[in-house]
């Protein structure tokens, strides 16, 4: 049997290290069980995974959740300023009652979960350091994720819509001021050439994504035991790898930045909180003001320790 | 079917039904849908309008009408004849003075038209019947015109380092840039053999001179100022921190629009429509290929093609210039047949990785795709700027125009020689401006 | 090969119906010319309210994008009865006089195959957004169901220009190709 597994970033990423390992293990077990990957868009553009997915097109995909939430408006959880708080809570959020509920209204686009993971992210300007939401006003900024386009706006950025292919021009030449995205997004776009300040994903960090390997249901079902077996075998030591990868990235954006003679700044527990006010008045009243239900889901991600 | 003889099989059927006379953009679309149906299954089907659309759902994309409407709205005042005129007055002196003020004039309009047809079109309308009246060869004056249009592609902005910048993932500002040194390098090749041909054939002694007053050479430069206004004006908002690359198309279009109704009193409804459907026609018979292109590349993709060819190419374990050479002469041969954008969107994917790998520039390579691609447009079957010479001087057979254009097609090749020489001509003044990648 | 191809717009011979869909695509030709048009001014509009004003661009870069694919769309049957899909009449130019009207009917009938596959499964994907309700995962947030509606209108309206140009053709109003014999 053959497997498709399509995802967006290049070969370098780790992302597509995940994808390989579970890959390379499947073909280990020795079940015929072959995963084909299909890295940097080659087969389908990063935001139009999902519905092929559910309809079986592709197999499996690695893919931020988020993208998704105009279809599944719950999704937008999952790329929620301050709901997670760091790479260990990410990981108790995988397994809690809240993640569940996010499953079954996957399963009902014939989809399931076979690797959690989420990744941080951080802050990086032109100008002085972003720390807490008073800095950011008055500035051209671009955020990955709606929830935080809405907490930014809030805080009294203006904010720019445009491709990440043109962020690097943009921030050269002062068209945009700020940008907030993921660790690995910083490097890969060599921001470190134009920024002045980063803010890294620390002890506290506001920006965290959800970006798990999804696979067809139904497809799944359709394997043999032994197949099915090695697969969430392979998966299960892919998810472990994944977290410790995650919290390595953070640190490795900061090494790059460091080596590029940019300003590091830290976020205190105090600046964390600043934020978490301001989105609850923004991203997190527009979300449970959109969503049916809306409430009752924030009440179970907030309650996980 | 292993994907290396199923990509042989594409290879086949996409030339029939190319060559079968339907437009390349349905071509593209029967070639992928048959293929999806019968080695992919139905599934794959359902998957081509999501897969058109997704192809087409990108800012940097918006540009291409952008940059065609500026060159359609300049093309139809007379900028382009004053343009050509002030050259003229200035360039009489020199042997084939009348060519040089063509080329030259085609270089300044390239400057503003992503496009080389419109680059064409704008100075051969006025160039073309002027030169033939004066006593150029038929040949002379076809051939410098088709040629120096085709410098619309290479000279900032361009429609087809657009499309190479999204297919890539490069910096379209970068890739810019990159065009500027080798377009001004063109130019001057071109001018080189002008003045030598004409020198050569004793001809600027026959050839009826005008000459011109120091009072008549200064009082056509105010009706330069246009252009020079649109160009200060795009590179402002491009380098001033006023916009990215592909909004300053917007400005752009905006800029010529506007010149065009106020300096040039062109605001007739039917003048306006004229411009606007001409850069209709043009843009939408490009972005359909574009989504058609996309359509094309996920069946190579999903048959997995592609990554098939890719791994063979780079398996070849030859020289890197010769694996080069083997590229180049692959382009030339799409660009026979295929529009450049059809061949960036088809080959860029497949090549890069390999260009890549072998440790060359993608900027660089940029550069000698373009030149390639410009050498298409004056070759036979498909060669748009033909077209247009064609529709401009219908008189003119086919066989006299590539006789004309030839040896401007020799240095084009020149050019990309010394660029594989000196890939610093390409390089130096992105690095310099932008820095270092 | 040399021909312009604006130079041989669709002929009618004078039928109705054929004239009728030749109007309805230039109407179509109109309404994607009025929005990439629309697109230039909601870019600049865009650039201003951000350089000089320094105020959120929350709809432009998306609006302009879905105006350049409706424009596309839309755009289909207005170049199709324009002939300005560029071609290469390589095999056509070799065959004369019956083989070449044949083969201007293969190809015909081919492109209307495709395109009605493409349709059919537009519309599908439009309606599911419809249904659904589905929004664009923007701030903006607009009905994917606008945007997505512009592949079955566009497409429609192209099978629909494609099919007057069979009939031109087999009634021999037109010349296949637009060739001289
Ligand atoms: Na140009
Ligand atoms: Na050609």
């Amino acid at each position: 049997t053959e497997l498709r597994l399509s995802h967006q970033w290049s070969t370098g990423d780790v992302r597509h290290k995940v994808a390989e390992m579970i890959a390379t293990d499947v073909a280990a077990a020795n079940v015929d069980l072959e995963i084909k990957i299909f890295p940097s868009e080659s087969l389908l553009k990063a935001r139009e995974q999902y519905n092929p997915l559910s309809r079986g097109q592709v197999d499996m995909i690695v893919y931020p959740l988020s993208y998704s939430g105009g279809q599944r408006p719950e999704y937008n959880l999952t790329l929620m300023p301050g709901l997670v708080k760091n790479h260990d809570h990410a990981a108790r959020l995988n397994e809690s009652p809240f993640m569940e509920e996010i499953e079954k209204i996957m399963a009902e686009d014939d989809i399931m979960i076979l690797v959690h993971g989420y990744l941080a992210g951080g802050f990086a300007s032109v100008g002085d350091c972003i720390t807490r939401p008073e800095h950011v006003n008055g500035l051209s900024t671009r955020a990955a994720g709606k929830s935080f386009e809405e907490m930014l706006a809030a805080a009294g950025a203006s904010i720019s819509s445009m491709a990440s292919s043109e962020v690097y021009n943009a921030m050269q030449t002062g068209v945009l001021q700020a940008v907030n995205t993921s660790s690995s997004s910083f490097a890969s776009f060599r921001l470190q050439e134009q920024v002045k300040c980063y803010t890294p994903a620390g002890d506290v960090a506001l920006w965290f994504m959800y970006q798990p390997v999804m696979m067809n249901k139904s497809t799944f079902e359709g394997l043999s035991d032994a197949q099915k077996t090695a697969l969430l075998a392979a998966a299960e030591k892919a998810e472990a790898w994944y977290l410790e990868q995650a919290k390595a990235e953070d640190a490795a954006s900061v090494e790059v930045f460091k080596a590029a003679g940019v300003t590091i700044a830290e976020m205190t527990q105090d600046d964390f909180n600043a934020w978490l006010d301001l989105a609850k008045q923004s991203s997190y009243k527009s979300f449970v003001d959109s969503v049916p239900n809306g409430q009752a889901l924030l009440d179970l991600a907030l309650a996980v320790e | 079917m292993d994907p290396l003889s199923l990509g042989l099989l594409v290879a086949l059927m996409t030339i029939v039904v190319l060559f079968s006379g339907v437009s390349v953009a349905s071509g593209l679309l029967i070639v992928s849908a048959g293929f999806l149906l019968v080695f992919d299954g139905m599934r794959s089907l359902e998957l081509m309008p999501e897969i058109f659309f997704g192809k087409l759902n990108s800012f940097a994309l918006l540009s291409i009408p952008m940059f065609i409407i500026m060159g359609a709205a300049i093309s139809s005042t007379r900028a382009g004849a004053d343009l050509y005129e002030a050259l003229e007055r200035w360039l009489t002196r020199v042997p084939g003075g009348l060519v040089m003020s063509n080329l030259g004039a085609c270089a300044l309009f390239s400057a503003m038209s992503g496009s080389s047809p419109a680059t064409c079109a704008a100075i051969g309308k006025m160039g073309i019947p002027e030169m033939r009246k004066r006593g150029y060869p038929d040949e002379v004056a076809a051939g410098s015109i088709a040629a120096g249009g085709t410098l619309g592609i290479l000279i900032p902005p361009s429609v087809t380092m657009i499309v190479y910048g999204i297919a890539t993932e490069t910096s379209i500002g970068r890739l810019f840039l990159a065009g500027v040194v080798p377009g001004l390098l063109l130019v001057g090749l071109f001018m080189a053999w002008s003045i030598y041909d004409t020198w050569r054939n004793g001809s600027a002694e026959v050839l009826a001179q005008r000459s011109y007053t120091l009072k008549q050479k200064l009082e056509i430069l105010p009706r330069v100022i246009p252009f020079i206004l649109i160009i200060v004006g795009v590179l402002y908002a491009m380098y001033g921190g006023i916009a990215t690359p592909s909004e300053t198309a917007a400005v752009g279009a905006l800029l010529c629009l506007v010149i065009a109704m106020i300096i040039y009193r062109l605001w007739s409804p039917k003048a306006l429509w004229t411009i606007l459907s001409d850069s209709t026609r043009e843009s939408v018979m490009i972005l359909f290929i574009i989504g058609a292109a996309g359509v094309f590349s996920y069946m190579l993709s999903s048959l997995y093609i592609t990554q098939s060819i890719a791994a063979w190419i780079s398996d070849l374990d030859v020289n890197r210039w010769v694996l080069m050479g083997i590229v180049n002469v692959f382009l030339l041969v799409a660009g026979f047949f295929l529009p450049p954008v059809a061949v960036i969107l088809m080959a860029a994917p497949i090549l890069l990785p390999i260009i890549l790998a072998a440790e060359f520039d993608p900027y660089w390579f940029a550069v000698i795709l373009t030149i390639n691609m410009e050498i298409g447009l004056i070759s036979p079957p498909v060669g748009l700027n033909l077209y247009v010479i064609n529709s401009i001087a219908p008189d003119i057979p086919l066989k006299t125009i590539l006789r004309g254009s030839l040896p401007y097609v020799g240095c084009m090749v020149l050019a990309i020689v010394i660029l594989c020489f000196f890939p610093g001509i390409v390089t130096w003044l992105p690095d310099m401006i932008m820095g270092p990648v | 090969m040399a021909t312009l191809p604006s130079a041989r717009a669709a002929s009618t011979g004078g039928y109705l119906i054929l004239r009728l869909i030749k109007g309805l695509s230039t109407v179509c030709g109109w309404i994607s010319a009025v929005m990439i048009l629309a697109s230039v001014l909601i870019t600049c509009q865009m650039i201003f309210v951000r350089f000089v004003m320094g105020q959120s661009t929350i709809w432009q870069t998306e609006a302009v994008i879905y105006l350049m694919i409706g424009a596309t769309l839309l755009g289909l049957p207005y170049v199709q009865s324009l002939r300005g899909h560029v071609n290469v009449d390589l095999i056509p130019i070799l065959v004369k006089g019956r083989a070449r009207k044949m083969l201007a009917g293969l190809v015909l009938l081919m492109t209307m195959a495709v395109v009605s596959v493409i349709l059919f499964y537009a519309y599908e994907n439009w309606h599911f957004a419809w249904e659904r309700g589905w929004r664009s995962e923007t701030v903006w947030a607009p009905k994917l169901w606008i945007p997505y509606l512009a592949l079955p209108l566009g497409f429609g309206l192209y099978l629909l220009q494609l099919l007057a140009d069979f009939v031109a053709l087999v009634l021999g109003v037109d010349r296949p190709f637009g060739l001289e014999d």
